[in-house]
């Protein structure tokens, strides 16, 4: 946990609508850390997330992605800055008629030619790799299985070897359990800490729950309302800073 | 207060249009005009449009009493038109008994248009040719049934290529008319609209159009009919396409385009696969539905089947006609209900 891989400054998005999203967010992500992200619905969590990998449009400030400005890229150019970040969405996304296997294969597709993946020629080196990081996440055996008939765990790890066959240097999760029972949850959870720990990827997660926060997380940041009112270690999330962070919301969270 | 206004608007639009309706339709009763008055374009569209500026007027007076006509009932929100709470029957209600009226007169209209006549239907001579259709449709002439059979496969080979042709044109179309995919860039979305028009244009054009222009065009025969129904086919099969794209799930194209790859590829991956079923049972419908229109255009010199019936029935030989007639039935139904059970077991 040395120098910085990402350096958020400054970051702003407004969308078409006139909803501000992000007022203003700077933060670091250090090489190799565990970064999780809290804040309530509608604080800007996904938005962050898709602003880094450019899915969508930063209106102002400034990303650094190892050293290299990606704030406004388009084109080739964001392609290969995508190729780059890995991502995993609280629904899997998954193609669901397609199998297991040909799901983590699509990792690939940034370095197969548009011409070669249309007829499903991928090189040897990438099948092996989608196959390995399927083994990864214990679900080799249902290679071949479609992938909506998988459970949504099960689907969420597939969706991990998909973005793992992309060779990503971070590894970015919206709410990656938000939909899954709590046995499932950490089952996924314990495969992302996994991949973070063995393979040194870093990983930035939004998340909903306090307790997995405290169990995963190395270190925190908390967005309210487009701004970012936290950053620390997880033990430092008290009473006060947990009602600042949650508002009203908070007494009916302190239930659970 | 502009809602209002709009609703002002379209009542007296659609009232005026029913008011106008009523008192023209009275007035061709009463006056019972002759032909040559009916004729005269000009004057009879200055009359039509007096009157309806005089039921416009009539409806917004009404209207602004309390009194609510149709266009009143249907455009304004609840709790504009006080009228819904009221204890009356809606039949009693000035709106109920305008609806009445003019469905009496519609009604009325269209029997005297269409020379609706019972007696026509049930009279002697009207019996005897009844019964002379009859007896010759239902003892086919079996001895061109061999000619018949050639022709209807020209048929629906003409179907088949037409479907076959139209279906990779409409697949890419449907992606260039599909708003979730178009809704980028100016540009796209100005070829969105554009191709959007033609086809709607093209679309509401009959087939059968089509086959009496391209049979000048190329000449009468089955390749008139063919590019007929092609053409009726990219249209209403882009049309289908487009729907199915603009409902496709965004999350695995976010996913894929997540990974950096490009956007054929996303197409390709994350949207053919959600599509490809659906694709499907639309095509073999619509083949379906070409070979039926292949016969109906085959009476404009279209070629195949249609072209050797409308040549029996000019010369009313009904026998060989009767022939014809149970082919064709029986190769609808073979394709009506195979593409019907395969289309069930593709869902
Ligand atoms: N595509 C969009 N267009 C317009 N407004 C959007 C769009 N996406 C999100 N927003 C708005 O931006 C704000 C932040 O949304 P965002 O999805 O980033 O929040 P979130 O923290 O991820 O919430 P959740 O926990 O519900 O996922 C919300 O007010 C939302 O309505
Ligand atoms: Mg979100």
């Amino acid at each position: 946990m040395s120098e910085p891989i990402l350096e958020v400054k400054n970051l702003t998005k407004t969308y078409s609508n006139g909803v501000q999203a992000l007022k203003g967010v700077s933060f670091d992500v250090k090489q190799g850390e565990f970064l999780v992200v809290i804040g309530l619905s509608g604080s800007g969590k996904s938005t962050l997330l898709r602003c880094i990998n450019n899915l969508h449009q930063p209106t102002g400030g400034s990303i650094v992605f190892k050293g290299e400005d990606i704030t406004r890229i388009d084109g080739a150019k964001a392609k290969k800055v995508r190729s780059k970040i890995g991502m995993i969405f609280q629904h899997f996304n998954l193609i669901p008629r397609y199998s297991v296997y040909k799901n983590a294969l699509s990792g690939a597709m940034s370095r197969t030619s548009t011409f070669k993946s249309i007829f499903g020629s991928f090189s040897k080196k990438d099948k092996e790799k989608a196959l390995e990081y399927l083994d990864l996440v214990g679900i080799k055996e249902k290679a071949y299985i479609r992938a909506d008939q998988l459970s949504g765990g099960q689907q969420q790890r597939v969706a991990i070897a998909r973005a793992l066959t992309q060779s990503p240097e971070i590894l970015l999760a919206d709410e990656p359990v938000a939909s899954l029972d709590p046995a499932t949850c950490h089952v996924v959870m314990d495969y992302l800490r996994k991949v973070n720990r063995e393979l040194g990827l870093t990983v930035v997660c939004n998340l909903h729950f306090l307790s997995l926060v405290r169990e995963y997380a190395d270190r925190v940041i908390a967005l309210k309302d487009g701004e970012l009112v936290f950053e620390g270690s997880p033990e430092n999330i008290d009473e006060e800073w947990f009602e600042t962070i949650y508002g009203d919301a908070a007494k009916e969270v302190h239930i659970n | 207060m502009n809602k209002n206004k709009q609703v002002i608007f379209q009542s007296v639009l659609l009232d005026g249009l029913i008011f106008t309706f009523v008192v023209l339709s009275l007035l061709v009763y009463f006056v019972n005009p002759s032909e040559d008055q009916l004729l005269m374009l000009s004057r009879n569209t200055f009359l039509s449009l007096g009157v309806f500026a005089f039921s416009g007027v009539v409806v917004f007076l009404l209207n602004s009493k309390g009194i609510h006509t149709i266009g009143h009932i249907l455009f304004a929100e609840p709790q504009l038109s006080e009228a819904v709470q009221e204890d009356v029957p809606w039949f009693k209600k000035f709106w109920g008994i305008e609806l009445i009226v003019a469905f009496i007169i519609a009604f009325y209209a269209s029997f005297v248009v269409t020379e609706f006549s019972f007696y026509e239907l049930f009279s002697e001579s009207g019996f005897l040719g009844a019964q002379r259709i009859f007896s010759s449709l239902l003892n086919p002439n079996f001895e061109i049934l061999p000619r018949a059979i050639l022709a209807i496969i020209e048929t629906i080979f003409m179907a088949f290529m037409a479907t076959v042709l139209a279906v990779p044109i409409a697949f890419v179309l449907s992606f260039l008319c599909a708003k979730n995919v178009m809704s980028g860039h100016k540009v796209l979305f100005a070829i969105y609209g554009t191709i959007r028009t033609l086809l709607n244009v093209t679309r509401s054009i009959e087939p059968l159009i089509w086959a009496i222009i391209f049979s000048v065009w190329v000449g009468i025969g089955p390749f008139a009919g063919m590019l007929a129904l092609l053409l009726h086919s990219v249209a209403s099969l882009a049309k289908n396409y487009s729907e199915l794209v603009e409902c496709i799930s965004e999350g695995p194209v976010e996913a894929i385009k997540a990974t950096g790859a490009s956007s054929l590829q996303v197409v390709w991956f994350a949207m053919v696969p959600q599509i490809v079923l659906p694709y499907t049972a639309f095509t073999i419908y619509r083949w379906d539905i070409n070979v039926r229109m292949a016969t109906i255009i085959g009476l404009v010199g279209g070629g195949g089947i249609g072209t050797m019936l409308i040549q029996y029935q000019g010369q009313a030989l009904w026998n060989e006609v009767g022939c014809l007639v149970l082919v064709i039935a029986v190769v609808v139904w073979v394709m009506d209900t195979g593409s019907a059970y395969i289309r069930e077991a593709i869902k």
